[in-house]
């Protein structure tokens, strides 16, 4: 059977003007906070948490266990931050939701700030997203003037009050960290963990971070329960997800679907398969910092978190990435790394080094300048990144690395006994 | 005292401190873990690194910095594992590092070369181009920076931040493009700022004074104490003694103590030492003219012998606890009248509430402790009624107005001064002897907070003669006793405070008389 393709988040794509508060509201939006006020705030964690639902950002923590760790009678506002960094390579999954259902969004902070007792929330939005912030800001003033933010949220005596902020173009500052200390108005470097931000977050206090999907989930959630949303997905992995697709297919694109399907049957069935007739030759699963996957694994894979994992990957944010038969792997790591190089924070020694190092080395062998030893070393270097920093960057930059080197060394080792690119002319 | 709790360093039980990290809890029992970007002063910062530890039980390898020490916690450092974390974050550091030690200043007390040796390692694998950045930067006060050195710890950054609160310091740029730096046309301005080139552990901040004066391998280190101000700074006086020069001192650095100022010290305090080797008064004068020290000192004991009892002693406020024992002896030999006058040694205003203190007098507490007086108009009246008047290194030109004021009154005296330096005092004086200073002599100073501390002698040569109770015992035709240990005994039963004191066994730290050591 084909996979197909689910219209929960992405319900009201396609809608003229779905942007707009009043087509979202005909279709449905705002429809549950009624419903979440007269629920108690610990029923909506629970509800969470029996649903399911999982981080959308890339690490897919339980959502509604990270809710319940914060702590309780502490005598310091809690705060919501919303991660829309999106910064991850392959992915674009969550500026569909903000250019095409900004409200759903804004529903579903409600909603999370009830439940977890907060008052302000704080998208964080990349910086390149300039008309995606704008977009934004126009539905959270649309919310506003309608009395749906504010003092008074929807009429209850309970405030819920946004503030979007805007990035300035560092992917470190998706990590959670990160994210807090660029809203605090410092540097993006991630802090050390512990104390971590449910106890010790923003401005010092209990705080929140969720990416913009998973927060966009919640009001589905609570409109037809846990059990209504693990009709989609499986049994670890519920609900449903919205995958990007780049590279050599026919029809690139954001698709949401059940988490579960078959990853060959979403590349055929909905991204009409690897282009120009050529064969599959990799596939980057959930964006540049998982690792990358053979055809035989693309086979056997489902779109799960469990499944990918079995393959020696991860679901991560989603986005796939299809390469061709033409598509040298060197120069494709190389790309990476170049951009994990120019990204690190630069704070801790084993990332601000390491990153600079690798990269140079690839660089080289690319170059047809490079060394047998060199695969070993940067192998080495790779585990001597990973765990050793105060946020994961290097690992995501060690993972690729590994991954490439594993899977595809005869590649690497052509490129140094010939002294040159074997694809190029 | 704090609780201790038991713990596990590589299949050793140990007593540590409750509530310490790891670094501080295992460096007070001897054990030392590796680390760049910690400091006591300064708190974590976690970029380092390199104090990586196995911890059981732990998710992966644990900073030290940022772990409190548990009962019952077992660490690991000396397995292979544990050393090849420090070992790879060594690796990093070093790969971008410029093969500078020939001309960098740090050699022989940098932590990057320190660990390097501990860890073993061998050749670089580093094989592709280094980062190479700006050298030999003005960072303002004397600070030099060097971005590839840098290892970019933020120690500099944290100290300005949180110590001085003067904030100059930045890291700017992402990756290994980052680089501390000032902002444009703000230099570092504050009276801190050499604090940095000591708390750097590697090169990157040096010392425009120090820079590529001394290898610092060839130079002794004395603990003694700084004599810029009534704070009494405990500091290493680092000197030495080059082929067919003279010994020098080259550096003040300040030595770790709780109990008096912590771990930094001030930049005029820092750079005092220089007074030790400038302006230095060498030559005896007898009737106004050049001659020996000998001829000088008998002239000074005729005159004094003739006028007994018509004798007024001036002392230095920053002398040594002994030696103004000594001048008290000295006096009372002559039955002449002996002051501490120093008003002029207390500059109005130039304190601040980091450590510099206003009174710029080493030892004022002992001219209390030993019942000196340090009246003005005593002074006056008594200088008044005198016929010779002794400058014992006490520099009444500190202010001006009283420079004039005490000239006229000196003016139809016999004025015989001791000196270490070239003062004003001693251009005009008729006898003029000079004597040791404080890099020269030993003896114990007590600060503005009750600390007695010791000096210690660091230049040693030709000195000991000249140092200024052997001079004063001089002037008394050997009637008063000099030695150290005798005055000590003679200041334990006459001064209270003093009683107490194990002259033998003077904490490093200080003694707190106004409460016993800490």
């Amino acid at each position: 059977m084909a996979v197909q393709e689910v219209k929960v988040l992405s319900a009201k794509y396609g809608i003229k003007d779905s942007r707009t508060l009043a087509v979202a509201r005909a279709h449905g939006g705002y429809s549950q906070i009624e419903k979440a006020f007269a629920m108690e705030p610990a029923q909506i964690v629970e509800m969470v948490k029996a649903s399911g639902l999982r981080g959308r950002g890339g690490a897919g923590f339980p959502t509604g266990m990270k809710w319940s760790f914060l702590p309780k009678g502490l005598d310091k506002p809690t705060y919501l931050c919303i991660n829309s960094d999106e910064s991850e390579p392959a992915t674009f999954k969550d500026r569909q939701i903000i250019e095409n259902d900004p409200h759903m969004l804004i529903e579903g902070i409600i909603i999370t700030c009830w439940a977890i007792n907060s008052h302000d929330a704080y998208i964080y939005i990349r910086g390149e997203f300039v008309h995606q912030a704008e977009m934004l800001n126009t539905a959270i003033d649309e919310a506003y003037a309608a009395g749906l933010l504010g003092e008074k949220a929807c009429g209850k005596d309970f405030r819920v009050d946004i503030t979007v902020h805007r990035g300035a173009g560092a992917y470190v500052c998706g990590e959670e960290t990160a994210l807090i200390e660029s809203i605090e108005g410092k540097k993006g470097q991630p802090r050390s963990k512990p104390p971590f931000p449910a106890v010790v977050g923003l401005f010092q206090c209990p705080t929140i971070i969720n990416n913009v999907q998973t927060i966009a989930s919640v009001p589905y959630i609570i409109e037809h329960g846990a059990e209504g949303y693990r009709k989609f997905g499986t049994e670890k992995s519920a609900g449903t997800f919205l995958f990007g697709i780049s590279g050599h297919v026919n029809k690139p694109g954001v698709y949401e679907t059940e988490l579960g399907v078959s990853m060959k049957g979403f590349i055929e069935d909905l991204a009409g398969g690897v282009w120009k007739n050529r064969k599959l030759k990799a596939v980057i699963p959930g964006g540049s910092s998982t690792p990358i996957l053979l055809p035989k694994d693309v086979e056997t894979c489902m779109l799960d978190y469990e499944s990918i994992v079995e393959h020696g990957s991860m679901l991560g944010s989603g986005g796939l990435v299809v390469m061709d038969e033409t598509v040298c792997m060197v120069k494709s790591l190389k790309n990476l790394l170049y951009f994990y190089h120019h990204e690190s924070c630069g704070q801790c020694t084993p990332c601000r080094e390491g990153t600079g190092w690798i990269y140079k080395i690839v660089s080289n062998i690319e170059a047809g300048k490079g060394k047998m030893s060199d695969l070993d070393l940067l192998l080495e270097i790779a585990d001597n990144m990973e765990g050793k920093t105060v946020c994961v960057l290097s690992g995501a930059a060690a993972m690729p690395t590994r991954s490439y080197i594993q899977k595809f060394r005869h590649e690497f080792e052509e490129h140094i006994k010939l002294g040159k690119c074997p694809f190029a002319g | 005292m704090s609780k201790l709790i038991t713990m596990n360093v590589d299949g050793q039980e140990l007593q540590v401190e409750e509530g310490k990290n790891l670094i501080d809890a295992l460096s007070a029992v001897g054990i030392h873990i590796p680390h760049f970007c910690y400091h006591p002063a300064l708190g974590f910062d976690g970029n380092c690194r390199m104090c990586l530890v196995e911890v059981e039980g732990a998710r992966g390898p644990q900073i030290a910095c940022n772990t409190p020490v548990k009962e019952g916690m077992k660490v690991s450092l000396s397995s292979e594992s544990s050393m090849n974390l420090r070992r790879k974050v060594l690796e990093f550091e070093l790969i971008n590092h410029p093969l500078d030690c020939p001309i960098c200043d740090q050699a022989g007390e940098c932590k990057l070369q320190d660990y390097y040796m501990e860890a073993g390692l061998s050749k670089s694998r580093m094989e592709v181009e280094k980062v190479a950045k700006e050298k030999n930067l003005d960072f303002g006060c004397g600070v030099v920076h060097d971005q590839e050195r840098c290892v970019l710890c933020a120690r500099c950054v944290r100290f300005l931040r949180k110590y001085t609160k003067t904030a100059e310091l930045g890291i700017v740029n992402r990756c290994d493009k980052a680089k501390v730096t000032t902002f444009p046309e703000k230099p570092i301005n504050n009276r801190y700022a050499l604090n940095v080139v000591d708390i750097c552990p590697v090169g990157a901040m040096t010392s425009r004074d120090f820079r590529f004066k001394q290898r610092v391998w060839f130079m002794s280190s004395e603990k003694s104490v700084c004599h810029g101000c009534a704070k009494g700074c405990s500091i290493y006086v680092d000197h030495n003694q080059e082929k067919y020069k003279a010994e020098r001192v080259y550096r003040f650095r300040p030595r770790d103590n709780e109990q008096v100022h912590g771990y930094f010290m001030c930049d005029e305090g820092r750079l005092s030492y220089r007074k030790e080797n400038e302006n230095r008064l060498t030559t005896a004068k007898e009737n106004g003219r050049f001659d020996t020290i000998d001829a000088a000192t008998n002239q000074a004991v005729e005159l004094l012998a003739a006028a007994k009892g018509k004798v007024v002693f001036i002392v230095s406020p920053s002398w040594t606890t002994e030696q103004m024992a000594v001048a008290k002896s000295l006096a009372a030999h002559y039955e002449g009248y002996l002051s501490g006058y120093a008003d002029s040694y207390v500059v109005k205003g130039d304190g601040d509430d980091l450590l510099i203190k206003e009174d710029k007098a080493a030892n004022r507490a002992s001219l209390e402790l030993l019942g000196i007086s340090t009246d003005r108009q005593k002074l006056i009246s008594n200088i008044k009624s005198a016929e010779v008047v002794v400058i014992l290194n006490n520099n009444l030109a500190l202010t001006t107005a009283d420079e004039r004021e005490f000239e006229a009154l000196l003016a139809g005296k016999q004025v015989i001064a001791v000196a270490s330096h070239r003062l004003a005092i001693t251009e005009s004086a008729q006898t003029v002897i000079p004597c040791a200073s404080y890099t020269e002599y030993a003896g114990v100073v007590v600060n503005i907070d009750g600390i007695l501390q010791e000096v210690t002698c660091a230049i040693e040569k030709e000195c000991f003669a000249r140092r200024p109770e052997r001079v004063m015992a001089a002037l008394s035709g050997n009637a008063v006793i000099a030695e150290i240990g005798a005055v000590r005994q003679q200041l334990s039963a006459s001064v209270p405070a003093l009683a107490q004191v194990d002259w033998n066994a003077i904490p490093e730290n200080g003694l707190n008389l106004k409460g016993g050591a800490q």
